[in-house]
C-alpha cells in the first residue's frame, strides 16, 4: 500500500458475539454517523437448513468508514466472499444486521456509492471494453454520451485506452480485471469491494492489477476492502482483518483500525 | 462402470437439460410414428371405402358359343367366390305404354333376367322407389319415359319375335347402372360406355321364357352375365389389393378358357384408390418431414444449449487423465440414454395420438407395417439422438479446444455456407426443379390404368424442399445482417422496452446475433412449416366441398328424367319444402357445335349464384362474376369451352350457330349466339366439352323452357334430410341427389383422400412445434445468459433494467421468426398447392388461409414467448448466490 494515501478515515472491526475470540471493545470510540460507511452488528449468514445448513459467517460485527484500506484474509472457504457479498448489499444476512449510514438504503449502493470487483471474469460478454464499463452509469440513470465519457475517461485512467473496442473474450485475464476496475472507478464509488481480483492471475499481473485497485480508490478517496488469501497483495494494504472458519478475528484484539 | 456412475450423475444432477432433449427426440417420433399410423390407416381406409362401393365385385361374361351353365360352375367353384349368380342381358327393340289415354314409345334397351336370390346377394345394385321390389321391375328413367307406374302394362319388342306385354309391379333405381352395363373386356383406356336409357328387370324364369327363343336366331341379342361376389379378404394397402384381385381376376379367366371374361369392378375401384393412396404417401412426405426435421433442429438446439457445460465438464475429465476414447464413450452413452428415452416416450405419445386421431392404437395396418413404423421412427429418433448430443460431443472430445469452447460472441466470419451463398443456390434450384416440374402438368402420381405398378415422381419433391431449406438460411442471413447492421434502427425499435439502455441492449444483441439468426430461423421455420400445412389442408378442405358441390351442382339436385317436360314454374313447389332456402332452375339441352354434339346449359344469370357457388377456377379469361356478368349483359351469349375455342379458333364476340332441338317440332333448328367467354367447369356438368347460356334466350329460340335439373341450396339444413323430404314431393319423376352422398360417391376423386386425421395430427404437432421453437429456445437462450444477468444484477441493474434485455431478446426472436415464417409459410403454401396441383380436382383459384388457425399459431408462439421471457425476468429479480459467489 503506498505511504501517501490518505488516512484520515478508520477501520473498526468489532468481534461478533459468540466467536470465540473475545469480547473486545470499541478502542476508537463512536464514529462520526457521516463516516461509517459500512456497520455490521452480529452479522452471520446461513446457506441451506437442517442437517445441511453451513454456517458461512458468524456473528461478525465491524464497521468500515470512508477511505479505509482493509484486506480481508483468510483461507478458501473461510467466508470472505460471502462477508464481502453481505457488505456489498448483494446478500441479506440470516442473522444481524447491516447498515450503510453514509451510503443510503442497500437498494442505493448499487450502481453508485459501492463497486464490486469480482474474482473472475465479470465483463458482459456481448458489450465491448467501453459498454461494459460505461453500463454502471448507464444503470444509475446517466446519459448514454455521459456514460461513454466516463467510460473512456476511466479507460483512459488506467491506460486501457487501447482496449475500448474490444470484446471480454479477446482480454487477457489481468485486462480483463483492470477493465473491471475501471468499470468500477467509472462510478465514482465511496466504496470498492475486491473480491479475490487476483486470484486467478500470475504475481506480476496480480500486482498491477491492485496498482490499479489502489490508484483508482486513491484518486476518488474511496475506500478499499479487498477480500485475498494471497499476503503479498494483504501486505499492500494498511490494515488486516482475518476470518477463519466465517469468524472475524482482529490482530492484537484491536477492533479499530485509523488512518 | 465409470460410465454408469457418470450416467446416473448426469440423471440426477442435469434432469432437465437431458428430459428437453429427450422431449425433442420424443416429439420427432411421435410425428413420424402418428403419420405412419395415418398413412397406414388412410390406406387401409381406402380400401375399404373403395370396396364397399362395388356392388357386384366381379361381371363374368359367358362369350358366344359358350355354355353359361358351364361358366357359372367354374366361377362358383373358384376359390374366395362368396356368390355367383346368372343374369341374363336381352336385347329389346323398345317398349311402349299407354297410359292416361296416351301411348308412349322408347327406343331400343335392355331386358334383363334376375334370379329371385339377386336382391338379397347383391343388395347395393336396385334400390326401390315405388312398387313391390319383385317381379317385373321398370328402371327409374324408363318409368319416366313411359309414365308408367306400378300396375301399368309394358310392351316389350323382340326383333323378329312377338312383342310381349307385361304388368308392372315396381319402379327401381339402378345407381350402379355404369357397372352394370359396362362393356366386358374392353381395351384399357376405352371411352366408358353409356348405360341404356331403357332397362325393364324381370325374373329369371320369365326373361328365359321371353329371350331363349330369340337366342338361337340372334345369339348376338342375348348374353349371360355370371354376377359374383368374392370373400373380400384384401390386403390394406389399395395397390396391394389391386394387384391380388386383378391376379385372381386373370387366374379366373384362364380356367375357363375363353368361355369368359372377367368385368372387374372391384379392381377397378381400387385402381383408382390406390393412386389416392400413393398420393397419401407424397402429402406424408410433403407435410409430415418437415415436421420431424424441426423436431430434429429443436432437438440439436436444446442439446447445444449444453454444450459449454459439456465443454467444461470435459475439460475436467481431461485434465484428471481421460483419454479420448473415453471421452467420445461418455458422448455415446449420454446420446444413447437419451435417444432411447425419447424413443420410448415418442411412442408412447403416437399410441395417444393415434387414439385420439385415428381411433387406433396401432402403427400400421399390418403387424409388418406397425413394425415398420414403429422401427423406423425409433431408429430416426435414436439418429437425432446421435446427431444432436454424441455427434457435437465427439468433435469437441477430439478437436476443440477449451479457449475455442469459451468463445460464446464476437467477430466470427460468416459461416462457410453464408459465404458459398448457400441459400441463394438453393433457392435457385428450387425455381430451377419448380419450373421444370410445371412443364410437366405437376404429374406427381402416374398410374396407368390396368397397369399394376405405379410410380411417383419423388424430383418434384426437391422444389418444396429446397425453397424451405433455402428460405430458411435466407432467413438466418437477413437476421445476422439487420441485426448487426441496424443497430440504430434496432435501438430505436426496442426503445419502449429497453429505455435509456436501448444502445447497449442492440450492441449485446448485435454481438449475440448469430444465437438470435438461429433462433430467429428455427421460430421461423416452424411458422413456416405449421402455416404452409395448415393453408394447404384449409385449401384441400374448401376444394374438396367444392370438387363435391360441383359434382352435385348443389345442396341438392332435382334432376329431371330426360324426356318429361318441367317447366321453371315446378320450382316453386320445391321452395315449399321445409330446409329449402333457394332453388334455380337450369336447362338442359343438347346442341351441335359443328358436327360435335355438346351438353348446352341455360342458367338465369342474375340468380344462378343464389343456389350454387360459382368458383374463378370454373372459368377461364375473367372471374365468375365477370363471365356470368357477360351472359347477363347479352341476352345471345355464350360461354363454351377451351377447347371449343381453340377447335373453332373462336374471339370474343364472334358469332357462333348452334343447332338446337326445337321443343314443339323436335326438329334441330339454327340458332345464334355469340361467344362471351371459357368455361371449363359448371354444376352438374361434364368434364368433357359444354356450353352455357341464357336461359330465357335458349327458350325463346327453342319453344320450349324445359327444365333439366332444379338447384336447391338448403342453408344451415342438412342436405340429407331435405334430399328426403324433396323426395317425397317429385316421387319417380326425378332424380334427386344431395351433396353428403355426394362427398362420399366421389370415391375416384383424389381429394377423396381423408386429410382429417393427418391434419388433427400434423396442426397439432405444429403448435406444438411452434410453442417449443419459441418458448423452448428462447428459454434455453436466456438460461445461458443467466451468468450475464447475474452480473448486470451485481453491478445494480433494477428488475426493469434487466427486463429490457429480456423482452428485447424475446422481442427481436419472436417478431423477426414470425415474419420469416409469414413470408416462408406464404412462398411454400403457393407452390405446395402448385406442386400438388394433381390432388386437387378442380384446381383452387386461390390459397384458402385458415386466419382461425394462423391466429391461434402466432398466439402460441406469442404466449410462448412471453412465458419464456417472463420466467427470464422472474429468474433475474433473484440471481441465485451460487451464480454471483462464482463471479
Amino acid at each position: 500500500m503506498s505511504g501517501d494515501r490518505p488516512r484520515d478515515d478508520a477501520l473498526v472491526g468489532r468481534r461478533g458475539v459468540g466467536t470465540g475470540t473475545g469480547t473486545g471493545t470499541d478502542s476508537a470510540g463512536p464514529a462520526p454517523h457521516h463516516d461509517v460507511l459500512v456497520r455490521a452488528v452480529g452479522v452471520a449468514r446461513t446457506f441451506g437448513k437442517g442437517r445441511a445448513a453451513v454456517v458461512a459467517v458468524h456473528g461478525v460485527s465491524g464497521e468500515i468508514r470512508a477511505g479505509a484500506r482493509l484486506a480481508l484474509t483468510g483461507p478458501s472457504g473461510s467466508g470472505k466472499s460471502t462477508l464481502l457479498h453481505l457488505l456489498a448489499g448483494l446478500d441479506e444476512p440470516t442473522v444481524g444486521t447491516i447498515t450503510w449510514p453514509a451510503l443510503g438504503e442497500r437498494h442505493q449502493l448499487r450502481p453508485g456509492p459501492v463497486a464490486m470487483v469480482f474474482q473472475g471474469s465479470s465483463l458482459l460478454p456481448p458489450l465491448d471494453v467501453a459498454e461494459n464499463v460505461a453500463l454502471p452509469l448507464l444503470l444509475a440513470g446517466g446519459s448514454p454520451p455521459d456514460a461513454d465519457a466516463a467510460a473512456r475517461r476511466a479507460l483512459d485512467r488506467l491506460g486501457l485506452a487501447d482496449l475500448a473496442a474490444k470484446l471480454p473474450e479477446e482480454l487477457s485475464g489481468g485486462q480483463a480485471q483492470r477493465v473491471a476496475v475501471a468499470r468500477a472507478l467509472a462510478g465514482r464509488p465511496r466504496l470498492i469491494l475486491a473480491d479475490e481480483p487476483t486470484g486467478q492471475l500470475d504475481h506480476r499481473t496480480a500486482a498491477v492489477v491492485v496498482d490499479a485497485l489502489l490508484e483508482t480508490a486513491d484518486a476518488l478517496g474511496a475506500a478499499l476492502v479487498v477480500a485475498t488469501h494471497d499476503p503479498r497483495v494483504a501486505d499492500r494494504l494498511a490494515a488486516r482483518w482475518s476470518m477463519t472458519d466465517g469468524r472475524l478475528v482482529v490482530p492484537d484484539g484491536s477492533l479499530s483500525c485509523s488512518a | 462402470m465409470f460410465g454408469l456412475t457418470w450416467l446416473s450423475a448426469l440423471a440426477r444432477r442435469r434432469r432437465g437439460p437431458l428430459a428437453a432433449t429427450a422431449a425433442g427426440v420424443a416429439v420427432a417420433v411421435a410425428l413420424l410414428a402418428s403419420i405412419g399410423t395415418f398413412v397406414s390407416s388412410s390406406k387401409a381406409t381406402m380400401t375399404r371405402r373403395a370396396v364397399a362401393g362395388v356392388a357386384v365385385d366381379w361381371q363374368v361374361e359367358a362369350q358366344n358359343g359358350s355354355d353359361p351353365a358351364a361358366v357359372l360352375d367354374t366361377v362358383r367353384a373358384f376359390p374366395g367366390v362368396r356368390t355367383a349368380l346368372p343374369v341374363g342381358f336381352a336385347a329389346t327393340t323398345g317398349l311402349e305404354a299407354t297410359t292416361g289415354g296416351t301411348t308412349q314409345t322408347t327406343g331400343p334397351g335392355f331386358v334383363l333376367g334376375l334370379p329371385d336370390s339377386y336382391r338379397t346377394a347383391f343388395p347395393g345394385e336396385l334400390r326401390d322407389l315405388a312398387g313391390a321390389g319383385t317381379g317385373v321391375l321398370l328402371a327409374q328413367q324408363t318409368a319416366a319415359n313411359l309414365h308408367a307406374a306400378p300396375g301399368d302394362t309394358v310392351t316389350v319388342g323382340r326383333a323378329g319375335l312377338p312383342p310381349v306385354s307385361l304388368r308392372v309391379d315396381g319402379v327401381v333405381e339402378l345407381p350402379e347402372a355404369d357397372s352394370l352395363f359396362q362393356k366386358v373386356g374392353a381395351p384399357a383406356g376405352a371411352q366408358p360406355q353409356a348405360p341404356p336409357d331403357n332397362v325393364l328387370l324381370v325374373p329369371e324364369a320369365r326373361w328365359h321364357e321371353l329371350f331363349d327363343p330369340l337366342a338361337a336366331p340372334r345369339p348376338d341379342l342375348v348374353h349371360t352375365q355370371i354376377h359374383t361376389a368374392l370373400v373380400r379378404t384384401l390386403p390394406g394397402d389399395p395397390a396391394a389389393a389391386y394387384a391380388a384381385i386383378s391376379g385372381r381376376a386373370r387366374n379366373l379367366e384362364v380356367r375357363l378358357a375363353g368361355a369368359g371374361l372377367v368385368g372387374d369392378n372391384l379392381a377397378a375401384t381400387l385402381a383408382a384408390a390406390r393412386s389416392d393412396a400413393l398420393y397419401a404417401q407424397v402429402l406424408f412426405v410433403f407435410l409430415g418431414l418437415p415436421g420431424a426435421v424441426l423436431a430434429g433442429l429443436l432437438t440439436a438446439s436444446v442439446a447445444a444449449a449444453g454444450a459449454g457445460r459439456r465443454r467444461r465438464e470435459q475439460a475436467l475429465l481431461r485434465a484428471r487423465g481421460a483419454a479420448t476414447g473415453r471421452l467420445v464413450r461418455l458422448g455415446l452413452l449420454e446420446a444413447g440414454a437419451v435417444g432411447v428415452a425419447g424413443a420410448v416416450a415418442g411412442l408412447a405419445l403416437a399410441v395417444a395420438v393415434g387414439r385420439l386421431a385415428f381411433g387406433t392404437a396401432g402403427f400400421g395396418a399390418t403387424p409388418l407395417a406397425a413394425a415398420g413404423w414403429a422401427g423406423g421412427a425409433a431408429l430416426v429418433g435414436l439418429a437425432i439422438a446421435m446427431a444432436t448430443v454424441a455427434w457435437p460431443a465427439v468433435r469437441d472430445a477430439r478437436t476443440v479446444t477449451v479457449v475455442a469452447g469459451r468463445q460464446q460472441v464476437g467477430r466470427a466470419r460468416a459461416p462457410r455456407w453464408a459465404r458459398a451463398g448457400l441459400d441463394l443456390w438453393l433457392l435457385g434450384a428450387s425455381a430451377l426443379v419448380f419450373w421444370l416440374t410445371s412443364r410437366g402438368g405437376y404429374q406427381l402420381v402416374l398410374a396407368p390404368e390396368g397397369v399394376p405398378s405405379i410410380s411417383v415422381s419423388y424430383w418434384a419433391f426437391a422444389g418444396p424442399a429446397f425453397l424451405w431449406a433455402g428460405a430458411g438460411l435466407m432467413a438466418w442471413r437477413i437476421a445476422d445482417l439487420a441485426v448487426h447492421r441496424g443497430r440504430r434502427l434496432l435501438a430505436a425499435v426496442i426503445r419502449p422496452v429497453a429505455g435509456p439502455l436501448s444502445g447497449t441492449v442492440a450492441a449485446s444483441l448485435a454481438r449475440q446475433r448469430r444465437i438470435l439468426s438461429r433462433a430467429v430461423v428455427l421460430v421461423g421455420l416452424t411458422a413456416s412449416f405449421a402455416a404452409s400445412t395448415a393453408t394447404f389442408n384449409a385449401t384441400y378442405r374448401h376444394q374438396a366441398e367444392v370438387d363435391a358441390r360441383l359434382s352435385n351442382g348443389a345442396d341438392v339436385t332435382v334432376t329431371e328424367s330426360p324426356g318429361t317436360v318441367v317447366g321453371p314454374g315446378a320450382a316453386a313447389a320445391l321452395a315449399r319444402v321445409p330446409g329449402v332456402a333457394a332453388v334455380e332452375p337450369v336447362q338442359h339441352r343438347f346442341a351441335y357445335v359443328g358436327a360435335d354434339l355438346q351438353d348446352l346449359y341455360g342458367v338465369r344469370p342474375s340468380t344462378i349464384v343464389g343456389a350454387t357457388s360459382l368458383q374463378d377456377a370454373y372459368f377461364a379469361g375473367g372471374t365468375a362474376r365477370t363471365l356470368i356478368g357477360r351472359l347477363a349483359a347479352q341476352p345471345d351469349a355464350v360461354l363454351v369451352s377451351a377447347e371449343t375455342v381453340k377447335d373453332f379458333q373462336l374471339h370474343p364476340g364472334d358469332a357462333i350457330t348452334l343447332r338446337l332441338q326445337d321443343g314443339r317440332t323436335h326438329a334441330f333448328r339454327d340458332v345464334r349466339f355469340h361467344y362471351a367467354g371459357v368455361a371449363k367447369e359448371f354444376p352438374t356438368a361434364p368434364k368433357d366439352s359444354f356450353l352455357v347460356a341464357n336461359a330465357d334466350y335458349v327458350a325463346r329460340a327453342t319453344g320450349s323452357d324445359a327444365v333439366g335439373a332444379f338447384l336447391v341450396d338448403t342453408g344451415h339444413a342438412s342436405p340429407a334430410a331435405v334430399a328426403q323430404r324433396v323426395r317425397a314431393v317429385v316421387g319417380t319423376q326425378a332424380t334427386v341427389a344431395d351433396i353428403v352422398t355426394s362427398r362420399r360417391l366421389v370415391g375416384s376423386s383424389l381429394t377423396a383422400v381423408d386429410l382429417a386425421g393427418l391434419t388433427r395430427v400434423e396442426l397439432g404437432f405444429a403448435l406444438l412445434l411452434a410453442a417449443a421453437a419459441t418458448g423452448l429456445v428462447l428459454a434455453l437462450g436466456l438460461a445461458e445468459r443467466r451468468r450475464t444477468f447475474a452480473i448486470a444484477s451485481a453491478l445494480g441493474a433494477t428488475p426493469r433494467q434487466l427486463g429490457g434485455f429480456v423482452w428485447a431478446e424475446a422481442a427481436v426472436v419472436t417478431v423477426g421468426g414470425l415474419l420469416a415464417g409469414t413470408v416462408g409459410g406464404w412462398a411454400l403454401s403457393h407452390m405446395l398447392v402448385k406442386v400438388l396441383t394433381g390432388v386437387f380436382d378442380p384446381p383452387p383459384a386461390a390459397l384458402s388461409v385458415p386466419w382461425g388457425y394462423l391466429t391461434v399459431l402466432a398466439g402460441v408462439a406469442l404466449v410462448a414467448a412471453g412465458a419464456a421471457a417472463a420466467g427470464a425476468v422472474r429468474a433475474t429479480r433473484r440471481p441465485a448466490m451460487a451464480l454471483i459467489r462464482d463471479l
